[in-house]
């Protein structure tokens, strides 16, 4: 009776002790520690080690790295999003929508009071702002049958506000025309 | 707006009119970029025509590309050197009065303390006695001469020394008030470029004569890279209160608006669109905003 309970025992420490070794090859960073690694030896007990400048291999890590501006999109005939590349320069026109830095059309939605107020605005423009106010304008309220939509220009940041949520048809239109 | 700010440009008042020529095909013009003629010394009198890359950061608008002379500082008298394009992002930029004006203000009052100070009723000497029995003197209740509402007593809600204003502004704020205010320079003809700043003497009389030849000034900010400046300049300007030196790494819209003539080196203005267009290419640009915390460089 004892010596079973002696080899029951034994083999639970048994198990015990592969289950350790098994953990040490399986997580051997889990019970490392500091103390437990080899202290740092004399330079030329380690193999000799070459530091090359600017290997041919970095270009592996350069791929991972983010980059640090915005790149200037590759050139399609057709884009599957719907996004155009800015074709327009504003020499006709007289006004002109810059893109933005991610070049991408600058007409957003400002919500106030609860989603209550809806003020599209159209930002970055250049040159004759009033005209372009005059256009858009027209093309909100032919979306809207007819109905008048309320503007506001500042001349001086070149934005112009519209009274409720017309980004969808601003910004198809300002593509359409090439901005 | 722009025709009011142009209208006040100095023009008028220094006859000799520089161009800023609009060159609509954008450096097409000046196609052969020798990288000899960065470097080449003085000796050689080969122009200095230093187109505009693009291929990096396109500019917003395609038809505003400014040029600008690039002059001497070897000799009192004038010498166009070369023609610099600059990058309409940086010098023909929108100019935001607003955003200067946030600026300005922002400089004035981050380091302001305001020293103003008034005692409190605890503060007050005095005061600690009731002054007269609360009942039977017919007079109205009182429990301390130093009361606010009594003459001599203490002030409730006045200004506490020492009061920071510190505050910082948004960072892209602070980006389009360089560009704002570049440009509006560059528009006023207050805006000259300079090959480099090494003049022959240490002399205050050269300088003093180059900028009333140039019709510079009466203040000149000089603005080179490097934050080591010649010595013979830094001797020239040393007595001169109304002519400073700055590297581009110091530029800012208060320095600028404080002097009337802002002097770039050709180093300083390639440093000046390298590090603004780059802040407004940027891909991280949201990791600028948020709240300015006093551990962060």
């Amino acid at each position: 009776m004892a010596a079973s309970g002696k080899l029951m025992l034994s083999s639970g420490l048994c198990q015990k002790l592969s289950q350790i070794t098994r953990q040490l090859h399986m997580q051997p960073a889990l019970l490392s520690s500091f103390r437990s690694s080899r202290e740092v030896q004399d330079l030329d007990k380690y193999p000799n080690v070459e530091v090359v400048a600017n290997p041919p291999e970095w270009r592996h890590v350069e791929r991972l790295l983010p980059a640090e501006t915005v790149p200037s999109p590759v050139e399609k005939p057709k884009y599957p999003s719907g996004w155009r590349p800015q074709r327009e320069n504003g020499s006709e026109t007289g006004y002109f929508v810059a893109r933005t830095k991610n070049h991408m059309v600058p007409v957003y939605l400002h919500t106030r009071f609860r989603g209550q107020r809806r003020i599209t605005v159209v930002r970055r423009v250049q040159g004759d702002i009033w005209s372009l106010e005059k256009d858009l304008r027209a093309v909100v309220e032919q979306s809207r049958n007819g109905k008048l939509c309320a503007t506001r220009i500042n001349e001086l940041s070149g934005q112009i506000h519209f009274h409720g949520d017309h980004v969808d048809v601003l910004r198809d239109y300002l593509k359409e025309k090439g901005f | 707006m722009l025709q009011n700010i142009l209208n006040r440009s100095r023009q008028v008042l220094y006859p000799v009119a520089r161009t800023f020529g609009r060159s609509s095909n954008q450096g097409q013009a000046v196609s052969s970029e020798s990288p000899s003629a960065v470097t080449a010394p003085l000796a050689t009198k080969s122009p200095l025509i230093l187109p505009q890359d693009y291929t990096d950061y396109a500019p917003v608008s395609r038809s505003t590309a400014r040029q600008a002379w690039i002059e001497n500082t070897d000799a009192v008298a004038e010498r166009k050197i070369g023609l610099i394009e600059l990058h309409p992002d940086v010098f023909a930029a929108q100019p935001r009065v607003d955003i200067i004006q946030e600026n300005v203000e922002w400089q004035r009052k981050y380091r302001y303390v305001s020293m103003a100070h008034t005692k409190t009723r605890a503060e007050v000497r005095g005061g600690g006695r009731k002054p007269w029995p609360q009942k039977g003197g017919g007079r109205s209740r009182h429990g301390s001469l130093r009361s606010p509402m009594l003459k001599g007593g203490g002030v409730v809600h006045g200004p506490r020394s020492p009061t920071t204003h510190f505050y910082m502004l948004p960072f892209y704020k602070r980006v389009l008030g360089l560009t704002s205010t570049l440009s509006v320079k560059l528009a006023q003809d207050d805006l000259h470029i300079v090959e480099n700043v090494d003049i022959p003497t240490g002399d205050a009389e050269f300088l003093k004569d180059l900028i009333a030849e140039r019709n510079w000034g009466p203040s000149v900010l000089i603005v080179d890279e490097d934050h080591m400046f010649p010595a013979n300049i830094s001797q020239a300007s040393d007595d001169l209160g109304y002519v400073n030196l700055m590297p581009s790494f110091g530029l800012n819209v208060y320095s600028m608006l404080k002097h009337d003539t802002l002097v770039l080196t050709v180093a300083a203005v390639k440093h000046l669109e390298q590090r603004l267009l780059y802040q407004l290419h940027r891909n991280d640009a949201a990791s600028k905003g948020g709240k300015f915390k006093l551990d962060q460089v």
